[in-house]
């Protein structure tokens, strides 16, 4: 084995055979299930029943609201005025909601109806209730107004919009891909962050311990430093695969025994109508179809690995010369900020980029290599060659990025050629920019 | 055609941005030698070991391996204990022993080899499957030690060799040192122990605010410093030896032995030699030993180093 395949081995075998790296390999995926399920779990998460205090002031809902299995009507004592009856609904424990309809509300359309609660109910339910009082009020009304209820029935329109594009119309959900793409780039950064970070502890203790007087002693500071950086970055590479395995071997094992019927296709369909029909169905079904039949695993795992590698060389070539510009850990501080501010930047603009994905500012931040790895990401999950990404755009993203880390390779090996023997003083940015010029 | 010396230094300037660690350094190694490298801390003894070891390039001047120029070839022929040893901590000692000797060329089989040879020779068989971090200093220094002369260098550079290890094993490495030399080996000692240069160097140089003050074998750079110092033991009185001869030297120290016998440490001034002393003082007194008091290399390193 050559000289740099050996450096790249001891780099890559020492952290997988680390306790901790085995654990985070079959741990991640259960956390990332597990948050899936917990996400599932409490939106699907409901009361089977409630019990609802009404305060109807114009006595005019009773005839029209109706109990049903899960939501149970009862209707406060007229005799009680409104401030009695919160004294009321706060000593009962059996009620859950206090709904209270002011007098002119089926009259006017100016007045609000409030809804009091002890634990607050969720937006599902709100939405019911406002749906069951508008609906009251409407059938009221065409009551009033001696219209026929089958009339009512045919003018009344729901009308969902469905936001689709001209040039793909199969591409639907888009913010809901760009959300898969949020996490995605979430998980990029930590990547980026946490195997750049490995590479300057890795060059610290080299440095600390002396050690690498001797392994410089057999090879270049350049080959060195390219095989830490390779090593650790094939570390990377590995947890991610192992993540995806996991994930997938769990998805397809444990998921459908924890939620059955939720991943059958053919219930998709049905599932739609249902979602359709009630707006109050849950809502857990449709995310986990989602998520397992629209998002394009393969070019999100394909995209996933070439920017996490483009920006790992870049971030991490940069780190791996901070490790060999100081003594210890601590020195860092100065000269991470920097490093990090435009990742954290560019996890902050995501939510810019959902919004136009097509935008000059999403353009900008796909493109510069800096923000590229975490922006591409949510840009490429929400449709390649859609209204969101074009292929052109991703090819130049990378080209961007990969000539960027070859310069700022190039950069860092000058200073981490330099640095690696420098002990004992604090380095300056002066410091490094004579570095650099000599 | 083989060069008499395995290292020629030529010329050599290195500076950095803000001094200048090596000025015109002109030095040769011999062959089969245990060369010692002295100097004060930062007088350029390390950037010259770096030099050496390809890890630094010098500004000027010429570095030439058993008469070649020295280049990437060469890195096999040499082995090097830096002075702040360390070890990847976490790591296994035999599996870093393995990897640091496949780093300088030796295929895995042969270093598995060698590497039981030595762990045994240096009682570490014990140790192979242990963590770095669980070993003691003076283990730690001597798995290094066995990492640096495994794959039998031509050159050992060995900066502070015995730093920290107890009188056992510091007495066991100096053994080595010497089985190397016996094996052709040629070895470059950096060190502050003067007492260790005494005993096991057979050249030394002094650099110092980077520049080499002085060059040779051990008895060649004590006699430059020799300042005509002279032991004398005898019988009889005190009064009589020091009346014996007027003038020219001077008493330095002087201790009764017994009742009838002294030692007294004499420098000679002037054009006075030890033959006219003698036989100004023998009919006076009775001459049992006459020695020359010779510096230690110590004194050599002080002298020569506060003369800049």
């Amino acid at each position: 084995m050559s000289k740099i395949g050996l450096i790249i081995a001891r780099e890559y075998t020492t952290r997988v055979r680390k306790k901790s790296f085995i654990l985070m390999s079959f741990f991640g995926p259960l956390l990332i299930v597990g948050f899936i399920l917990l996400t599932a779990h409490l939106s699907s998460r409901e009361k089977e029943k409630y019990e609802i205090l009404v305060v109807d002031e114009s006595h005019l809902f009773d005839s029209i609201l109706r109990n049903s299995p899960k939501y149970h009507l009862q209707w406060a004592p007229k005799e009680k005025n409104y401030d009695e009856i919160q004294e009321l609904f706060k000593k009962d424990t059996d009620l859950d909601l206090l709904v209270y309809l002011p007098v002119n509300l089926i009259k006017t359309n100016s007045m609000t109806a409030k809804c009091l609660y002890k634990d607050i109910p969720s937006t599902g339910v709100q939405k019911h209730l406002s749906g069951v009082i508008n609906e009251a009020i409407e059938l009221y009304r065409v009551s009033f107004n001696n219209i026929d209820i089958s009339t009512y029935k045919s003018i009344k329109t729901r009308i969902n919009l469905d936001v689709v594009d001209i040039e793909n119309k199969a591409n639907k959900n888009i913010q809901r891909k760009a959300f898969v793409g949020i996490v995605f780039s979430m998980f990029i950064y930590f990547f980026i962050f946490i195997y750049s970070v490995q590479v300057m502890r890795g060059v610290i203790e080299e440095k600390s311990n002396r050690i690498v007087e001797i392994i410089i002693s057999s090879v270049s500071t350049f080959e060195l430093m390219m095989a830490k950086i390779i090593g650790v970055g094939l570390v990377g590479i590995t947890q991610f695969i192992i993540w995806t395995a996991v994930t997938f071997i769990m998805s397809i094992t444990i998921l459908p025994q924890i939620i059955p019927n939720k991943f059958n296709p053919s219930s998709q369909l049905q599932s739609e109508k249902l979602l359709e029909n009630n707006p109050l169905i849950d809502p857990s079904n449709e995310i986990l179809q989602f998520i397992i039949y629209e998002i394009q695993w393969p070019y999100l795992i394909l995209f996933f690995i070439l920017f996490f590698l483009g920006g790992y060389f870049l971030y991490s070539g940069l780190m791996a010369a901070i490790g060999a510009a100081v003594d210890e850990e601590a020195d860092t501080q100065q000269f991470l900020l920097p490093l990090t501010i435009p990742m954290v930047f560019a996890l902050t603009m995501a939510g810019k980029v959902i919004d136009d994905p097509s935008s000059s500012l999403s353009f900008w931040l796909s493109e510069i290599p800096f923000t590229s790895p975490i922006i591409m990401m949510v840009r490429i999950a929400m449709g390649i060659g859609d209204s969101s990404v074009e292929v052109w755009e991703i090819i130049l993203s990378l080209f961007l990025l990969i000539t960027t880390f070859i310069g700022t390779t190039w950069l860092s090996s000058k200073i981490y050629s330099k640095g690696i023997l420098s002990y004992g003083k604090k380095v300056s940015y002066s410091e490094i920019l004579k570095w650099l010029r000599s | 055609m083989s060069s008499k010396n395995i290292i020629e230094i030529e010329n050599l300037h290195k500076s950095y941005s803000s001094h200048k660690a090596l000025n015109n350094i002109n030095l040769n190694i011999e062959k089969s030698k245990i060369f010692g490298l002295l100097g004060p801390n930062g007088a350029g003894k390390t950037t010259l070991i770096r030099i050496i070891n390809q890890i630094l390039k010098p500004d000027s001047g010429t570095v030439k391996f058993d008469g070649e120029l020295l280049s990437r070839k060469h890195i096999h022929y040499i082995g090097y204990l830096p002075e702040e040893r360390g070890l990847y901590k976490k790591m296994k000692v035999g599996e870093q022993a393995l990897y640091l000797a496949q780093l300088k060329g030796l295929s895995k089989k042969d270093a598995k080899e060698k590497l039981h040879y030595w762990f045994e020779k240096l009682g570490a068989t014990n140790w192979w499957n242990k963590k770095i971090e669980d070993l003691s200093k003076g283990m730690a220094q001597k798995i290094q030690f066995i990492t640096t002369v495994l794959h039998e260098p031509k050159v050992l550079i060995l900066d502070e060799p015995l730093s920290g290890l107890d009188p056992v094993n510091s007495l066991m490495i100096k053994k080595e040192i010497l089985e190397l030399k016996k094996k052709k080996t040629s070895i470059i000692l950096s060190t502050h122990d003067m007492n260790s240069v005494e005993e096991i160097c057979d050249e030394a140089a002094i650099i110092n605010h980077s520049e080499k003050i002085m060059q040779g074998g051990i008895q060649e750079l004590k006699d430059k410093y020799q300042e005509k110092t002279w032991t004398i033991k005898y019988k009889g009185n005190q009064m009589s030896f020091t009346n014996a001869v007027w003038g020219g030297w001077e008493i330095i120290n002087h201790e009764k032995i017994n009742d009838n016998s002294n030692r007294a440490e004499i420098r000679l001034l002037s054009q006075l030699t030890i033959n006219q002393f003698i036989k100004g003082i023998v009919d006076h007194v009775e001459i049992i030993e006459v020695n020359i008091k010779s510096p230690s290399i110590q004194e050599v390193f002080i002298k020569a180093t506060a003369n800049e």
